[in-house]
């Protein structure tokens, strides 16, 4: 699975404090095709990704000068490159105003290289869809979103939404593979007053998912991320 | 100073309680002046010397009051008439214009002895008022140091003294201050304040509660007599008084006051002051009360932080590690790539550095909390120094490798009792330390001298050195050094452990800034006492 590589090679920025991160993170990346460059402080994170506009940062949330949430303000100011947060601050609102700054994904320390490898995988083509989208189709797995006729399809099989559920399940499928916090999605579907109702959210994505889950119970599309929000992925990553 | 002093109040008090002295005085005065006159007459012949009686007249009105001061002018009056008017020796008067003279004498007494006690009156009551504010203040002043027990002695002394009084005892038997107890004055009668649930005793029952239209009254003595007072000596029944101290509506405490046996009763004067008092302590006590409840929030509210910090810091040194840890092993078991060998053993030496980091921050928490405990028993025995220093930096080198340590220890050093494996870790702690705040490539200067009596260790940086205002909390667990711009960084816990490790040994150890840059942190052992030579080569004979 490195057909990202072939276009190019795909450059990513570490961004950590700790040398022995830095080091591991490094040699495993280029090892699987990757160009991989460092950085200590968020200083030096953002005068690197301003030089070299890498294609995918991995920023750790704890740096010794600037706080990792500043990065991402200040790289978010100018592009959409994926954002995935490394940080062993378990606490929600880490994580959560993160991704409300625009991070695209989180991993919490310590984590296993398999599933770092994934998840850059999927921001990475979360992108290049973002690149390109098919004439206002949108593709998620078996899932199709047809944007011009508002129109949504299962397996072929046509699905009826109301309007609210289909405004949801078009914020997903804008931004697949990325977490969407509570705030965000309410933010999108209900509008900018909203932040704080989470309950609304947690009632239609459930209807949601009885229209475009085989079995709701054990969602294979819409997945929650316990604390944070939830998040579109496609059964294929 | 004090004894005269007491002495005087003590016989002024004695004087002025019993009325007959002043009209004896005044008797004796009018007798002596005539003597006087008698003496003065034997020489010149001077109108109108009776006149000098009113010197006796004044002066017992000034002394003793009114009363006094009319019995000298009717007493002069007499006198007068009886030695110096014809006939002499009767009471009869040949010449009325002498009956003139008398009675001018008699009234001239009379009006001015009267001005002259009014005026006493006024005076002593003024000071009387004055010396009640005086004790007040000195009460609430005596009451605001921050230890309970030494404002109590002290407001017991002051007590005593004023009221010249055998003993004081302050004591609280509920309330706040529960079981404080001070005391103050002669073992006899302190016997007695001791005892006072057993003898005879007046207390100073509450008086009426001053409102804004109405004057409180300070109360009234009740005579307190114990159930089984058959039994008793009857020489304690009057010289025990108590006055409570009232806080809302329970009684926390007594001020239990025993005078001298020949005492006068307290004044209505003295009953307002004790009532006072006694209003006084309640409301220090009580402040007290609040000064304790707010520290104990604070304390409270420091060691939610200080949990809050552990559980923060802990929880990222324990995961950072951790996260080299798992990723390298991860990477070693990936399927899909194969690594050089120096890739492999990179990926093995970081797992190995950081489980050894790991396990010094294991070892650090561990310290912390048996050094809280006060269960750390160091095991020692006579170390080199030298070797010591060489062990440590030789398991860091990972650590030290971006900078470059310089180690000095002196020559001839005799051996140090200490426990191995604690010093070792202070001197790690300190290395670490040093290494951590410093910017690679600079150098790190490890000392070892003698001084009288210790080795003193240092260890120097080049780096920023510390902060003013950061030196004196350095070594307080889990308090990390904040630069401007920067987040803190570290546990918090490696100047703490090794401030316990060094304690714990009978050492000392502080931080200090070196004049040209830099930080200096500096521990000291005490090196063996001369007469107990360390046992050379101890370990060959076990």
């Amino acid at each position: 699975m490195k057909s990202e590589g072939e276009a190019g090679t795909v450059r990513i920025l570490v961004v950590d404090d700790e040398p022995s991160i830095r080091k591991t993170l490094s040699t495993n990346l280029a090892r699987h095709g990757y160009d991989v460059d460092t950085a200590e402080t968020g200083y030096e994170a953002l005068d690197r990704y301003s030089r070299k506009k890498h294609d995918l940062i991995l920023l750790d949330l704890g740096l010794p000068d600037i706080d990792g949430l500043e990065v991402i303000q200040q790289v978010r100011q100018r592009a959409s490159t994926p954002i995935i947060v490394l940080s062993v601050r378990e606490e929600e609102h880490a994580k959560v105003a993160a991704l409300d700054l625009g991070a695209d994904d989180y991993l919490t320390k310590p984590f296993g290289v398999e599933e770092l490898l994934a998840r850059i995988r999927v921001a990475l083509r979360h992108t290049v869809q973002q690149a390109a989208p098919s004439g206002g189709l949108l593709r998620c797995g078996d899932l199709e979103v047809d944007l011009e006729r508002r129109r949504v399809r299962v397996a072929g099989e046509e699905v009826r939404l109301t309007p609210t559920e289909y405004e949801l399940l078009r914020a997903f499928i804008l931004h697949p593979g990325k977490v969407l916090t509570d705030r965000a999605l309410l933010q999108a579907v209900w509008g900018p007053e909203y932040g704080s109702e989470a309950h609304y959210l947690h009632v239609y994505v459930a209807r949601l998912r009885k229209k475009i889950e085989a079995d709701p119970q054990r969602p294979r599309h819409l997945l929650t991320e316990p604390g944070v929000g939830y998040r579109l992925i496609s059964d294929e990553a | 100073m004090l004894h005269l002093y007491g002495m005087m109040v003590r016989l002024s008090r004695f004087v002025f309680s019993r009325p007959w002295v002043g009209y004896a005085v005044a008797l004796a005065l009018t007798a002596l002046i005539t003597g006087l006159i008698a003496i003065v007459r034997e020489g010149i012949d001077v109108a109108n010397i009776s006149m000098l009686y009113l010197v006796a007249v004044l002066a017992s009105a000034v002394a003793f009051g009114t009363g006094p001061a009319i019995i000298a002018s009717v007493a002069a009056f007499v006198a007068s008439d009886f030695f110096f008017v014809e006939p002499i020796h009767t009471l009869t008067v040949s010449d009325p214009e002498e009956w003139v003279d008398l009675g001018l004498l008699l009234m001239t007494g009379t009006i001015t002895g009267y001005l002259a006690a009014a005026l006493r009156g006024r005076a002593r009551a003024a000071q009387r008022r004055e010396r009640e504010a005086v004790v007040l203040y000195d009460v609430v002043r005596l009451m605001t140091s921050s230890d309970l027990r030494e404002s109590l002695a002290a407001v017991a002394e002051r007590l005593r003294q004023e009221l010249a009084l055998s003993a004081v005892v302050i004591g609280f038997h509920g309330g706040p201050a529960g079981g404080l107890f001070a005391e103050a004055g002669e073992q006899e009668a302190l016997g007695l304040a001791r005892a006072s649930g057993m003898a005879p005793k007046l207390l100073l029952a509450g008086g009426v509660a001053p409102t804004p239209e109405h004057r409180g009254s300070p109360g009234r003595w009740i005579r307190v007599l114990p159930p089984h007072l058959p039994g008793q000596p009857g020489w304690a029944a009057g010289r025990l008084h108590e006055v409570p101290v009232r806080l809302g509506d329970g009684t926390v405490g007594l001020i239990s006051l025993v005078r001298y046996p020949e005492a006068p009763p307290f004044t209505a004067a003295d009953d307002r002051l004790l009532s006072a008092v006694g209003n006084q302590l309640a409301v220090a006590i009580e402040r007290t009360r609040l000064r304790e409840e707010a520290a104990e929030a604070e304390i409270l509210r420091r060691t939610d932080e200080l949990k809050t910090a552990l559980l923060n810091t802990v929880s990222h040194d324990l995961r950072t590690p951790l996260s080299s840890i798992i990723a390298s092993a991860g990477s070693l078991l990936q399927q899909d790539v194969r690594w050089t060998e120096d890739e492999r053993r990179d990926f093995a030496r970081a797992i190995e550095e950081e489980a050894e980091r790991l396990n010094r921050l294991v070892g650090n928490l561990l310290d912390l909390s048996r050094i809280q405990a006060g269960s750390l028993m160091p095991q020692r025995g006579w170390y080199d120094l030298s070797a010591l220093v060489d062990d440590v930096l030789g398991r860091l080198r990972s650590v030290t490798s971006r900078h470059q340590v310089v180690v000095s220890v002196e020559e001839e050093l005799p051996p140090v009792f200490l426990d191995y494996i604690l010093i070792d870790e202070v001197f790690a702690n300190l290395i670490e330390n040093a290494v951590k705040y410093t910017p690679p490539g600079s150098e790190i200067a490890v000392r070892a001298i003698r001084t009288n009596g210790a080795v003193r260790v240092e260890v120097e940086d080049r780096g920023p050195g510390f902060p003013p205002e950061a030196l004196p909390r350095l070594f307080e667990p889990f308090y990390r050094v904040q630069r401007e711009g920067q987040t803190a960084r570290g546990t918090g816990l490696g100047l703490a452990v090794a401030k316990g490790l060094v304690e714990a040994h009978g050492g000392q150890i502080w931080a200090e800034n070196r004049k040209t840059g830099g930080a200096r942190l500096v521990f000291t052992l005490p090196l063996g006492e001369p007469g107990q030579a360390p046992v050379e080569a101890a370990g060959e004979s076990e």
